[in-house]
């Protein structure tokens, strides 16, 4: 028997079920007690917003720092009106969607008495992510940042972006960040935060981050004093710090039956999970056989069931039947896609296309997947889907780094890429779909590992003309059209969704269903039942 | 003596060159970018561009290797890529936990083996030298990280007593910490030293000296323990220099089961993020490490000893 870390763990969770259903959870009880919460990561990077790539960094920051606007609780906005005054008490954008004005909130202090927020803040904040850090180019139509009121700043952009809410103003980069302490820390500005948020870190150490209620917040007080990030890898001391009230939330793993597992011990655990999550997409490399091929690509299409797929993820999966979920501004639900885009699941037809391609006795290629446990799970998934297809994919399995990597050197045929994508169409359009964003064997490139739109026309026309859209029905509509397009020509494929997801102990309310949005959510509300 | 010592040291300068040349190489060689590691498999490539510029990612491998001996030699280990952290603060910050987990699984292994192995050689071919034989299989055949998760399913969820994750604050809490790591990697050691203790043993209670002492009248236990078991320390001390060594190596899997800080879960994690500066002087510390304990044991065989004299 195959002995991994997977299997270790379930074990010991399975072995642990019968001593300790009850008494551990209780322990978390206690209304003095902080609010602990298990994330898989190994330690704090930097709690600054254009410095943080790691998830775990992310949902400090949520809690430190604050964008000027604010989606629900729970989920992403689709429509602008759907925003709440954050930092920003309102905002008026041009007819042309081109010049976007926010009114600022009066009297909001950054911790650890470094005054009270100022425009200057904002365009300081604004300025220094379009300059350095991870995202500079998330803000490449913005042409820039002023003040233009004692408590108003103007943004002007290069063209429309009636989107500019859910994108720009909402990314992670551009929490508002305190001019004078990043000035005044420097380096250390990343270990010593301040910002505007209902929590202020406390300590940093290697295992992760303390925070404390913000007593200078100026909006309604977080009603819990403390909440600790905890900064754990591994999957099983996250699983029994949860078991043993330890904790009172832990990242959970994706994989197939983690979930049900841990629910057979304790079916009161709470299941958190933002819905799409995780888009799965799979990239036909254009340029190398058999890929080349549409009649492949079809048949491979064909040959994978979406649902089980879906299904077997469960709780975290979820069907999707273009790149984007129907839900997302751009995406179709299978009853309007025409029938012959739908790729429904047909074996049968799949080897017919096989044989017309060229491929009678089936076909054999290899892909490289990286051995992250989401990755793995929907690449076997799919390996045995298309078995009976006579399709076998031999899957080179690589360790994370080294598989993205590879793929970033346009060495792999066919590649699963999993990304976290706000309703933003164009932000992922450009970057999956644009020829400016191919793959170069250099790794200069983007993530257009297809190659659309150099080895076959793509929808560069389209993409520059949604970029011109001035109303979110006339974006949307072109977004549309992309994606019926990218189904006719099938340089890629969506193969369902991952949510992300915590699994919480029910003494812990955190004040609001969690329903969609990035892989992060403000704890100001959580308390101990 | 101190002659010796630094003739020895000396001897290890090579080695250390070598040491450090293939981790920079091995780590060059490696698939995987350190940017996208560092900046998230989405990182834009104007991200990716801007971040090998800043951390000479982009210079030519030889030129990357001279900077890279050059800051060895002068113990200048760099900033961590991912973090900014100087690498040298981040060894001193988690080194400490590393020690303490191979000193207190040693001291655990020593106190445990060794009486064991002294038990079982008396005891030889009767039921508590089977019984020892059993243990001592298992002992090598349970992975740490499994016994780890199983200890801890015992010890802190069931029962309560001891924390699941961390390293604690303040020595008791530190001890406390401590004490289901240790047994952890103890195991092993109990049953390797066990086995050593007992070989050795066995051997040297059939000598002409052990007979003469018993002869002479000397009572049992110090038959044993001043006459046979004195003698058996040589190949004991061999092997406790090697378990010294397979600890701090082998601390990995403990430390990420128990989320505790320390050397091997920070390289660890460095290797899976290529962050370069953090390996590369992590398996500088770990070669260092094997030298000067190389060199104790060296020193020690002279003690136990006295009929080996330094040259």
């Amino acid at each position: 028997m195959l002995i991994n870390r997977r299997r270790i763990l379930h074990m010991s969770v399975a072995a642990a079920a019968a001593s300790l259903a009850g008494p551990g959870l209780l322990r978390a009880q206690g209304s003095d007690r902080p609010i602990r919460i298990a994330l898989a990561a190994t330690s704090p990077r930097a709690i600054d917003p254009i410095f943080s790539t790691l998830g775990a960094d992310n949902w400090v920051n949520l809690q430190v720092y604050e964008h000027l606007v604010s989606p629900p609780n729970g989920r992403f906005a689709t429509q602008d009106d759907e925003y709440r005054p954050m930092l920003a008490e309102s905002w008026t954008k041009s007819d042309d969607a081109r010049t976007w004005t926010f009114k600022l909130r009066r009297d909001v202090a950054f911790h650890g008495g470094h005054g009270t927020l100022t425009p200057e803040d904002v365009v300081f904040t604004f300025e220094r992510a379009m300059r350095e850090g991870i995202a500079t180019a998330s803000y490449a139509n913005v042409r820039g940042v002023a003040a233009s009121g004692p408590d108003e700043v103007t943004f002007t952009l290069n063209g429309p972006d009636p989107f500019f809410l859910g994108g720009v103003i909402s990314i992670p980069s551009s929490l508002i960040v305190c001019k004078s302490a990043v000035e005044e820390k420097g380096e250390n500005f990343g270990k010593e935060p301040v910002g505007t948020g209902p929590y202020a870190v406390e300590r940093m150490s290697s295992s992760g981050v303390n925070t404390l209620r913000f007593d200078g917040y100026w909006g309604e007080p977080p009603k819990t004093a403390r909440i600790d990030f905890l900064y754990t890898s591994d999957t099983t001391s996250r699983t029994l710090s949860l078991m043993s009230g330890d904790v009172d939330m832990i990242e959970a793993v994706r994989a197939p039956g983690w979930v049900q597992q841990i629910r057979q011990q304790n079916d009161a655990l709470i299941v958190d999970q933002t819905q799409p999550g995780s888009f799965n997409t799979l990239f036909f490399n254009l340029t190398k056989a058999p890929f080349d091929n549409p009649l492949v690509r079809k048949a491979v299409a064909t040959a994978i069931d979406s649902a089980v797929v879906a299904q077997a993820l469960a709780p975290f999966g979820a069907q999707t039947w273009t790149l984007s979920p129907p839900d997302y501004p751009s995406g179709w639900a299978a009853e309007d896609l025409p029938e012959d885009l739908r790729y429904d699941y047909d074996p049968d037809r799949a080897r017919e296309l096989l044989a017309e391609a060229g491929h009678g006795n089936g076909l054999n290629f290899t892909a490289s997947i990286s051995q992250r446990e989401d990755y793995r799970s929907i690449m076997l998934i799919l390996q045995e889907l298309m078995r009976p297809a006579g399709i076998n994919m031999n899957l080179n399995i690589m360790d994370h780094a080294a598989f993205h990597g590879a793929n970033r050197q346009d060495a792999n045929s066919l590649v699963l890429y999993s990304q976290s994508l706000p309703p933003v169409p164009l932000e992922y359009m450009s970057r999956y779909l644009s020829s400016a964003a191919v793959v170069k064997s250099d790794g200069t490139g983007g993530d257009n590992f297809s190659h659309y739109g150099i080895a076959m026309p793509g929808v560069d026309d389209r993409i520059e003309a949604m970029r011109q859209a001035t109303t979110v029905e006339e974006y949307s509509s072109i977004g549309r059209e992309i994606e019926k397009k990218v189904q006719e020509d099938l340089p890629l494929m969506g193969v369902g969704n991952l949510g992300y997801a915590i699994v919480r102990n029910p003494a812990v309310d955190i004040g609001y269903q969690v329903e969609s949005g990035y892989a992060r959510w403000r704890l100001d509300l959580a308390q101990r039942a | 003596m101190t002659r010796y010592i630094l003739t020895r040291l000396l001897d290890a300068v090579p080695t250390m060159l070598l040491v450090l040349t293939l981790v920079f190489l091995a780590m060059r060689v490696l698939p995987g970018d350190p940017a996208l590691a560092a900046l998230g498999d989405g990182a834009q490539p104007e991200a990716i561009a801007q971040f090998r510029e800043r951390f000479g990612l982009n210079d030519p491998l030889w030129l990357q290797y001279l900077h890279f001996m050059r800051d060895m030699l002068t113990f200048d280990f760099g900033a961590s890529l991912m973090s900014g952290e100087r690498v040298a603060q981040l060894l001193v910050s988690n080194l400490g936990y590393t020690v303490e987990l191979t000193i207190a699984a040693v001291l655990l292994g020593i106190m445990g083996g060794i009486p064991l192995g002294v038990m079982a050689a008396l005891n030889r071919n009767r039921a508590p030298d089977a019984g020892f034989r059993v243990f001592s299989l298992l002992g090598y055949a349970i992975p740490d990280f499994y016994l780890g998760a199983v200890l801890l399913i015992v010890f802190s969820l069931s029962l309560g007593w001891f924390p699941i994750s961390g390293a604690g604050d303040g020595f008791a809490d530190r001890m406390h910490h401590l004490v289901l790591p240790a047994l952890t990697l103890a195991l092993l050691k109990v049953a390797f030293l066990g086995r050593l203790t007992r070989t050795a043993l066995l051997e040297v209670l059939g000598r002409d000296f052990v007979r003469t002492a018993r002869a002479k009248g000397a009572r049992e236990n110090r038959v044993i323990y001043r006459h046979a078991l004195r003698n058996a320390l040589l190949p004991l001390s061999t092997g406790l220099g090697l378990s010294i060594l397979s600890t701090l190596s082998g601390s990995v899997a403990v430390e990420l089961v128990f989320n505790r800080p320390g050397l091997g879960k920070l390289l660890i994690t460095a290797i899976t993020e290529r962050d370069y500066p953090i390996v590369q002087a992590g398996v500088v510390v770990f070669a260092a490490a094997v030298v000067v304990v190389n060199l104790l044991m060296e020193l020690v065989y002279v003690i136990i000893d006295p009929r080996i004299r330094v040259q």
